[in-house]
């Protein structure tokens, strides 16, 4: 690859109708990186992944795929795990596979050995001739995830990889990803599993209501928000205290968002100049991501939610 | 052009080895042919038998037996209707047939039995009667008196010949037949296309495609698999009464005399191929738009029968196989292969005609495949979801 990008996105919109889905979103991803696509149902992501894929065309800005304008030729060098997921019902797992390779302008034999080890790596070998039909859900979620990667690509995009998946083939899958990282390729992960973006990505980019609010480095973005979150054991009731912005209880224990000049020894000596409280235990914990989302974009993730103006055009974005 | 291929191979291999299509490919035909074939066996088994015969004109003289079809009718006659019931309740006839008075004046002969009479016994009686009014003479005067004569048609312009019998009914009928062939095929085809994009979207397997081919490919391959599997269930089809009617052909006509209408087959071809890819086409755009299964067959279906819109015109056509009407619906490319077909069993259709129905033909595929890609490109995301008019226009104008 000659760019020192697998992909730039410079200042993309598009509009359905009245709404702007994506609004002059720009972000970049380097090779041999998980990058983490985040954002609230409805913020731009799948729209903003369509775009890049040219599934459908910006009203404006400038898409640059592993070095220039996206081609048909390119397409061979990208995988796409698609949120909506599917695969023909009647036809049977490995010639799935051979006709998506062969698709990739993968040679027939060429795909039958890259779909054999994927297969293996993935425990999917002895369902080769089953039906894809016949595959229980993380079955058909690996099939796909075998689909979309098998042929090596140097930017793979996937969309909620790991959801529905047990512990051990999140394992599996995680493995894969981590070693196409490790070969070069440039991965896009969308997802609302935070501790997963936590655990892989090295940059992230946050965007709401088509808009970029948060982009860069994890660990930078991290620390941009430690400074005012503590974790606290106490015996009596904790309510009302003042320069704390959210209480999240966890087994006993309370997450303390602080508000923004709040420091951590103000709300020590807070706690314990209240009669009715007890401090066990008091430190300062750098703040999860699902708690900076929160802060970010205002408002928790519901799964499953659609802004109505995308399902009226019919665009999930 | 190779993933096209190997899209439409896919759809192909997917669907032909489904259950559906064996049972309509193998079971219809089995079906159509035990509907046919139960009556005729039923009445094969009956030889002719001997029926009673009641002159009372007091003119006619009934042979002792007609032949028919290497069978016999034997005819016992009798003085009144009374004697004929006696010999008919001691079974020694089937039944009797009456002649009146005034028979000869146009009134109706009068069959008494158990059952009407089958068709093989009604063609022996009428053969009876037709001896009966000129008795001593040999077979041919009746033979000619039914049928004076048979006679070769020959074209002065082209210097055709064909011979009145199974050979004109061919002439006749081939354009005829592959027209309502072509029809059929699209109903069908039409029908199934629709319905294979709808499955398409529903099994969510696009997205991930149309990030490996260009759209049009897709929709391409779609429609040249489907294409390619309604072909082939008619191929086989036709194949099977081929050898049939050959079969059955060759006991009752000598199939030598027969001339192999070429230019029927030939442009049948080159106007019904693509034509049936164009209404593919637009049948792949219909279920596009549809937002369920149901949806698309329905309209598909609805698209399909425009193949039929030139039989509504039989009537027009027949009488005026030249004319204003027939000049434009031949050249109209939806219509244009049925019409085509249909003017040449009446008339010789100037070849200009055919080359630009052709040409029309050929530019409307290209055309309504650059369309339904980019209808498609804006629908396919819309699961389970009908398009829009105005989403169709904004696709249009920004796909």
């Amino acid at each position: 690859m000659n760019s020192k990008h697998a992909l730039e996105v410079h200042g993309i919109s598009k509009s359905f109708a009245a709404v702007k889905a994506v609004d002059k979103l720009a972000f970049e991803v380097r090779p041999g990186e998980i990058f983490g696509l985040l954002g609230p149902n409805g913020a731009g992501k799948t729209t903003s992944i369509r775009m890049i894929l040219d599934i459908i065309k910006p009203d404006g800005g400038q898409i640059r795929v592993l070095g220039g304008p996206m081609t048909e030729a390119k397409k061979s060098r990208i995988g796409y795990l698609p949120e909506e997921r599917g695969l023909y019902d009647d036809m049977t797992l490995m010639d799935t596979l051979l006709f998506l390779g062969q698709l990739k302008e993968m040679p027939r034999p060429k795909a039958g050995q890259q779909a054999e080890a994927y297969l293996r790596q993935v425990k999917l070998w002895d369902a080769r001739d089953q039906k894809i039909e016949a595959l229980s859900r993380g079955m058909n979620q690996k099939a796909q995830f075998v689909a979309a990667t098998m042929h090596e690509p140097e930017l793979i995009i996937v969309d909620e990889p790991l959801s529905g998946l047990d512990p051990v083939n999140t394992r599996i899958i995680k493995d894969l990803l981590y070693r196409m990282r490790d070969r070069g390729a440039a991965i896009i992960m969308s997802t609302h599993q935070m501790h997963q973006v936590e655990e892989m990505c090295q940059r992230i980019l946050l965007i709401d209501r088509g808009r970029r609010v948060l982009y860069g480095s994890l660990a930078e973005i991290r620390k941009q928000f430690t400074r005012n979150s503590v974790e606290v054991e106490v015996r009596g009731q904790l309510e009302n205290v003042p320069g704390v912005e959210r209480v999240v209880a966890q087994n006993g224990r309370y997450r303390l968002l602080l508000e923004q000049g709040i420091r951590p020894e103000n709300l020590l000596k807070t706690l314990v100049d209240r009669p009715e409280l007890t401090v066990e235990a008091f430190k300062q914990v750098e703040t999860s991501l699902d708690e900076i989302f929160v802060q970010v974009v205002g408002r928790e993730l519901e799964p499953g939610e659609l802004p109505a103006q995308e399902a009226l055009e019919g665009e999930p974005a | 052009m190779k993933k096209t291929w190997l899209i439409a191979k896919e759809t192909y291999k997917r669907r032909v080895r489904s259950g559906s299509f064996l049972v309509l490919t193998f079971g219809l035909p089995v079906l159509m042919v035990a509907a046919g074939a139960i009556p005729f066996l039923l009445n094969a088994g009956s030889d002719l038998p001997v029926v009673g015969f009641v002159d009372q004109t007091g003119a006619l003289s009934p042979p002792a037996q007609v032949e028919r079809s290497g069978d016999t009718l034997q005819v016992q006659p009798y003085a009144s209707i009374d004697a004929a019931r006696a010999a008919y309740e001691r079974d020694e006839v089937a039944g009797f047939l009456v002649a009146p008075p005034g028979y000869l004046e146009g009134e109706p002969v009068v069959f008494y039995g158990d059952d009407a009479p089958n068709m093989a016994t009604e063609e022996a009686l009428a053969e009876v009667l037709r001896r009966s009014q000129v008795p001593g003479e040999p077979a041919w005067p009746h033979a000619r008196l039914t049928d004076p004569s048979e006679r070769v048609f020959v074209a002065l312009e082209s210097g055709e010949q064909v011979a009145e019998g199974p050979a004109l009914i061919l002439r006749l009928a081939a354009p005829l037949g592959l027209g309502i062939v072509f029809a059929l095929a699209v109903l069908m085809g039409s029908s199934q296309l629709g319905a294979a994009v709808v499955r398409e979207k529903e099994q969510r397997s696009i997205e991930m495609i149309a990030t490996s081919v260009r759209i049009r490919e897709l929709v391409a391959g779609k429609v040249l698999g489907v294409s390619l599997l309604t072909l082939t269930q008619f191929a086989i089809w036709g194949v099977g009464a081929t050898i049939g009617l050959g079969l059955a052909l060759t006991r009752l006509v000598d199939l030598q005399g027969l001339v192999v209408p070429w230019r029927a087959l030939v442009w049948g071809l080159l106007l019904g191929v693509p034509g049936y890819f164009l209404y593919g086409t637009l049948a792949a755009g219909v279920g596009v738009i549809a937002g369920g299964n149901q949806q698309a067959r329905q309209l598909a279906g609805f698209l399909g029968f425009a193949a039929f819109v030139p039989f509504w015109f039989a009537g027009t056509l027949v009488q005026a196989p030249d004319g204003a009407l027939a000049l434009v619906a031949s050249l109209f490319p939806l219509t244009s292969p049925t019409f085509c077909l249909m003017r040449m069993a009446f008339t010789q259709v100037p070849t200009w005609q055919l080359v630009t129905a052709l040409v029309l033909i050929l530019l409307s595929l290209v055309g309504a495949i650059w369309l339904v890609a980019r209808i498609f490109r804006a629908a396919m995301l819309n699961y389970g979801q009908s398009l829009r008019p105005q989403q169709i226009l904004r696709a249009l104008r920004q796909a």
